[in-house]
C-alpha cells in the first residue's frame, strides 16, 4: 500500500512521458502535416486515432508533441529553480545577518513583481520567443526554493555535526556543499518535484494567452486553447490534452507531497 | 499486602524477536521498584507494550489494580492507563505544549480521568506539592518560563493529578544536571511513601536509584538477572553484570586514580568574556561568561564544573574558538592564537573537541571512515587508510565499522568515532563538551576508561567540561567550578572535593555521592 501511494503517481506520469518522446516517430501523421482528406475528423478515424483538430493536423500526434514541449519547459525552470535558488537559500541562511536580509528582501521583492506583467513586458521588448517563455519562468520559480533551502540551513547552522566540522578545520564552502545540503537533498528534490506542475500550468498559461509557444509547434497550453474554442462542436480536442495536463499536474504534485512528507519525517 | 502491579513470565516481542523474557515483578502500595539495565536491555519496553504504548506485543500476565492487561482491547488499556497509571518520562523540556499555560496543563491532567474541574487553589497546592515555589505565579506562566528541573516537577505534579494507583517514570532525572537529580528523586520517593502509591522506577544509573528504591531488577537483554532488596543487591551483587552496573560510576570517594605528570603551559586564557542578546525584546545583553582566566599545561586534565546555564560549555567554545568570544586572549604555546573567523589550520590541529550527543556530531550522511578522515583532510595532508584503521583501533572500534553510517552506531560506538576523529591530526588537547553524559553509565564508563588510557600513552591534555564531579575526578588534576558565567572556585581535584569553599560546590559534591 506504501509503495503504492508512490508507485502510482510516478509510473502514470513516466507513462506520460514515454509516450510523449517514443510515439510521435511512430504514427502515420506528423504534428505539422494537414490531412486535407479529413478536417475536424472524429475519434477513430482511420490513420488518426483521436480525429483531426480544425485545420487537418492529426490530435494524438499534436498532443504527445505539446506534452514534449511542456515538459521541457517544466523541466528547464525546475533546473534553473535549482541551481539559483538552492545557491541563494544555502548562502543566505548560511551567511545570516545582514546578508541573509538583504539576499531575502531581494526574492520579497521579485515575489512581489507582477510575474505575468514582466513576462508580457518582455515579450513586447524582445519579440515572442520560446527562449524568453523558459528565462521568465525560471527567474520567478527558484525564489520558493531559495525560501525552502535558507529555512532548512538555518535549521541545519546550529546542528553539533556542523560545529564538528568547522573544528575539523573545514571551509565554509565545504560544510555548505559537503555536509550541509547533502543533509537536505531529500526537501530539495521534493520541493523540486512540485516546481515541476507549477511550471506547466504557467507554461500553459502564457501559451494560453497566446504568449508562449509559436504555431506550428504547440504545447499543451495551445490545444487546450483551441480546443477550448469549439469545445461545444468538438470536445474531444479539449478533453484529450486537458486530461493529459491535469494527469501530470495533479501526478507530479502528489509525488512531491508524498515524497516531502516521507523525507522530511 | 496485595499488588498494584504484577508481572508473571512477562515476554514482549518486536517483529517475532524477544525483546522481553519471562520478567517477574510485584509492586504493593507505598512500595518502589526499579529495573535498571542499559540500552537495550528492554526495561522500557517492559511498561510500554503491556500498556500498549508500543509496537511490542506482550504475552504471559500482567495485571494493574486487579484487571488483566494482557489481550485487553485498546479500549480498555487506555482506560487502566487513565484511571490508574501516572507516567513522567524523561524528556522535560518536549513533554509539554509551548502554547499552553501551566494552569492549562494542570487542569487538563486532573480531568482526564473524569474528574471534576479544579479550582485554583486545588492547582496550586499540587505544585506546591512537587516543590515549584511561588505556584500562584507559575500557574500563569508558559512552560519556556521555567527551567529544566521546574518542568519535570510539573510533569509529575501532572502525573500524579488524578490520584494513580501507580506512577511509572522512565529516566525521569537523566536529563537533568546532577544537583537536580538529587531533589527530584527525593522528591519522587517521598511521594509515593507520603501517598501509598507504588512506582515503578526506570534508569540506567544504579546510583541513581539506589536511594530511591525499596527494589531493584537488572535487566540485561531482555532476561532479569538479578533482583532483590536494593541494599542487598548493591551490598553483594549476585551477577557479574550487577558487579560491573555497580563498578561503572565513577565515585568521589576511593582511592584517587593515578594522574600522569605534567609538562610545560600549553594554553592559557585570560579575562575571557562572553555575551549574548537577550532573548525576545529585553534589552542589554545576558553576561554568559565573565573574566575567567585559565590555564592547560601538556599532559594536564583541567575540569570545568557547574550547572547548566553556568557558562561551562560557551567558556570552552570561546576558548576552542568555536563560538563567540568578546573579550580576552588565548594564548597558545605560549603564541596568541587568532579569533575564530581567523584561526589557521595548524592552529586547530593542537586542540579538538568532541561533543556532548556523540550521534548528532557526526555528519548523518559520512561513512565512519571519512567522518574519521576530516580534520586530517581540512588540517594536514590527508591520511591513508592504514591510519584511519590504527585510529579506530586505538579507539577500540572494529574495523568492519568503517563503512557505517552514524545512526547505525550505539551511542558508546559513536562517541568513539568522535574520539577517533579529534585524534586523526596527533592534537595536543581535547576539549571535551560532556562528552560521557549522553551515554549509559556503562557505557560511559568505558569511555573515560578510554580517555584515561589516551591520556596516559598521549600525554593527552583534557579540558572537560561537566556537571558531574565524580566524573571530573575520574581523570582531571584540577578542578575549576563556574557559577553565572564566573569562575567562583579551583584548586586541586582531591582538596576541592574534600573541602569545598562555597555553597555551589557544596551542592554539586553533595549531589554527586
Amino acid at each position: 500500500m506504501n509503495r503504492l501511494r508512490l508507485a502510482l503517481p510516478a509510473g502514470l506520469v513516466g507513462l506520460v512521458l514515454l509516450a510523449a518522446w517514443l510515439l510521435p516517430s511512430l504514427l502515420p501523421w506528423d504534428y505539422r502535416v494537414i490531412d486535407w482528406d479529413h478536417v475536424s475528423a472524429p475519434a477513430a478515424t482511420p490513420g488518426h486515432v483521436l480525429g483531426t483538430d480544425s485545420v487537418g493536423r492529426d490530435l494524438l500526434s499534436r498532443t504527445l508533441v505539446g506534452t514534449r514541449i511542456t515538459m521541457m519547459v517544466a523541466i528547464a525552470a525546475a533546473f534553473v529553480s535549482l541551481i539559483i535558488g538552492v545557491l541563494w537559500g544555502a548562502i543566505a541562511g548560511w551567511c545570516g545577518g545582514k546578508v541573509d536580509a538583504l539576499m531575502m528582501r531581494i526574492v520579497d521583492a521579485l515575489y512581489a513583481l507582477p510575474f505575468m506583467f514582466v513576462v508580457i513586458l518582455l515579450m513586447v521588448v524582445f519579440g515572442r520567443s520560446i527562449l524568453l517563455v523558459f528565462i521568465g519562468i525560471g527567474a520567478v520559480e527558484w525564489l520558493t526554493m531559495a525560501r525552502v533551502v535558507r529555512g532548512q540551513m538555518l535549521a541545519l547552522r546550529h546542528r553539533p555535526f556542523i560545529l564538528a566540522a568547522e573544528a575539523a578545520g573545514a571551509k565554509a564552502g565545504f560544510i555548505v556543499f559537503r555536509h550541509a545540503l547533502p543533509n537536505m537533498a531529500a526537501v530539495i528534490l521534493a520541493y523540486l518535484l512540485l516546481t515541476v506542475p507549477q511550471v506547466v500550468m504557467v507554461e500553459s498559461f502564457l501559451s494560453f494567452l497566446g504568449l508562449g509557444v509559436q504555431e506550428p509547434m504547440t504545447s499543451l497550453g495551445i490545444l487546450v486553447k483551441e480546443g477550448a474554442d469549439d469545445m461545444d462542436v468538438y470536445p474531444i480536442a479539449l478533453l484529450v490534452p486537458g486530461g493529459v495536463l491535469v494527469t501530470l499536474v495533479v501526478c507530479l504534485t502528489v509525488l512531491g507531497e508524498r515524497l516531502r512528507d516521507r523525507w522530511a519525517a | 499486602m496485595t499488588s498494584v502491579f504484577r508481572y508473571h513470565g512477562l515476554r514482549v516481542e518486536i517483529a517475532g524477536r524477544a525483546v522481553v523474557q519471562s520478567l517477574d515483578l510485584a509492586i504493593a502500595p507505598g512500595e518502589c521498584v526499579a529495573l535498571v539495565g542499559e540500552s537495550g536491555s528492554g526495561k522500557s519496553q517492559s511498561w510500554m507494550a503491556p500498556f500498549g504504548l508500543s509496537p511490542g506485543i506482550a504475552s504471559g500476565e500482567a495485571w494493574l489494580c486487579g484487571e488483566a492487561l494482557v489481550g485487553r482491547d485498546e479500549a480498555d488499556r487506555s482506560r487502566l492507563r487513565a484511571r490508574h497509571v501516572g507516567f513522567v518520562f524523561q524528556q522535560p523540556l518536549t513533554s509539554l505544549s509551548p502554547h499552553l499555560t501551566i494552569a492549562a496543563h494542570l487542569e487538563e491532567a486532573f480531568t482526564q480521568a473524569g474528574g471534576a474541574r479544579p479550582d485554583r487553589a486545588t492547582l496550586a497546592a499540587a505544585l506546591s506539592e512537587v516543590g515549584i515555589d511561588q505556584p500562584q505565579d507559575r500557574l500563569r506562566q508558559f512552560p519556556h518560563r521555567l527551567s529544566g528541573g521546574q518542568r519535570q516537577r510539573v510533569m509529575i505534579a501532572m502525573a500524579i493529578a488524578h490520584q494513580p494507583a501507580l506512577l511509572i517514570a522512565d529516566e525521569p532525572t537523566t536529563a537533568l544536571d546532577a544537583t537536580l537529580r538529587r531533589e527530584v528523586m527525593a522528591m519522587l520517593t517521598n511521594l509515593c511513601r507520603k501517598r501509598g502509591m507504588a512506582m515503578l522506577l526506570i534508569s540506567h544509573d544504579l546510583a541513581s536509584v539506589a536511594d530511591a528504591a525499596d527494589r531493584l531488577i537488572i535487566m540485561r537483554q531482555g532476561e532479569m538477572v538479578e533482583q532483590g532488596p536494593t541494599r542487598d543487591v548493591i551490598a553483594h551483587p549476585g551477577s557479574a553484570y550487577g558487579r560491573d552496573l555497580l563498578a561503572a560510576a565513577p565515585r568521589l570517594d576511593g582511592p584517587a586514580p593515578h594522574r600522569p605528570a605534567i609538562g610545560a603551559l600549553l594554553l592559557e586564557a585570560r579575562d575571557i568574556a562572553v555575551s549574548f542578546p537577550h532573548p525576545g525584546w529585553r534589552r542589554g545583553r545576558l553576561q554568559a561568561v565573565d573574566q575567567a582566566t585559565l590555564t592547560v599545561h601538556e599532559g594536564e586534565a583541567l575540569a570545568i564544573v557547574g550547572g547548566s546555564g553556568s557558562g561551562k560549555s560557551t567558556l570552552a567554545r570561546a576558548i576552542a574558538r568555536l563560538g563567540p568570544c568578546d573579550a580576552g586572549e588565548v594564548s597558545w604555546r605560549g603564541l596568541p592564537l587568532p579569533p575564530r573567523d581567523r584561526i589557521r589550520p595548524a592552529e586547530r590541529a593542537g586542540f579538538q573537541p568532541v561533543f556532548q550527543d556523540p550521534v548528532a556530531s557526526l555528519d548523518p550522511r559520512w561513512r565512519v571512515a571519512d567522518i574519521i578522515a576530516e580534520p586530517a583532510r581540512h588540517l594536514g595532508s590527508g591520511v591513508s587508510q592504514q591510519h584511519i584503521l590504527a585510529a579506530m583501533a586505538e579507539c577500540d572500534l572494529e574495523p568492519m565499522l568503517a563503512d557505517r553510517r552514524p545512526h547505525e552506531l550505539s551511542g558508546g560506538q559513536a562517541q568513539r568515532v568522535a574520539i577517533a576523529r579529534a585524534l586523526i591530526t596527533d592534537p595536543a588537547m581535547l576539549i571535551l563538551d560532556e562528552a560521557t553524559s549522553a551515554l549509559d553509565v556503562l557505557v560511559a564508563g568505558r569511555v573515560l576508561d578510554l580517555l584515561a588510557r589516551l591520556q596516559r600513552e598521549r600525554q593527552l591534555a583534557l579540558l572537560m567540561i561537566t556537571h558531574d564531579l565524580a566524573v571530573a575526578r575520574r581523570l582531571c588534576h584540577r578542578i575549576l567550578v563556574m557559577d553565572h558565567g564566573r569562575i567562583i572556585e579551583q584548586g586541586d581535584t582531591e582538596s576541592l572535593i574534600r573541602s569545598p569553599q562555597t555553597d555551589i560546590t557544596r551542592q554539586l559534591v553533595a549531589a554527586s555521592h
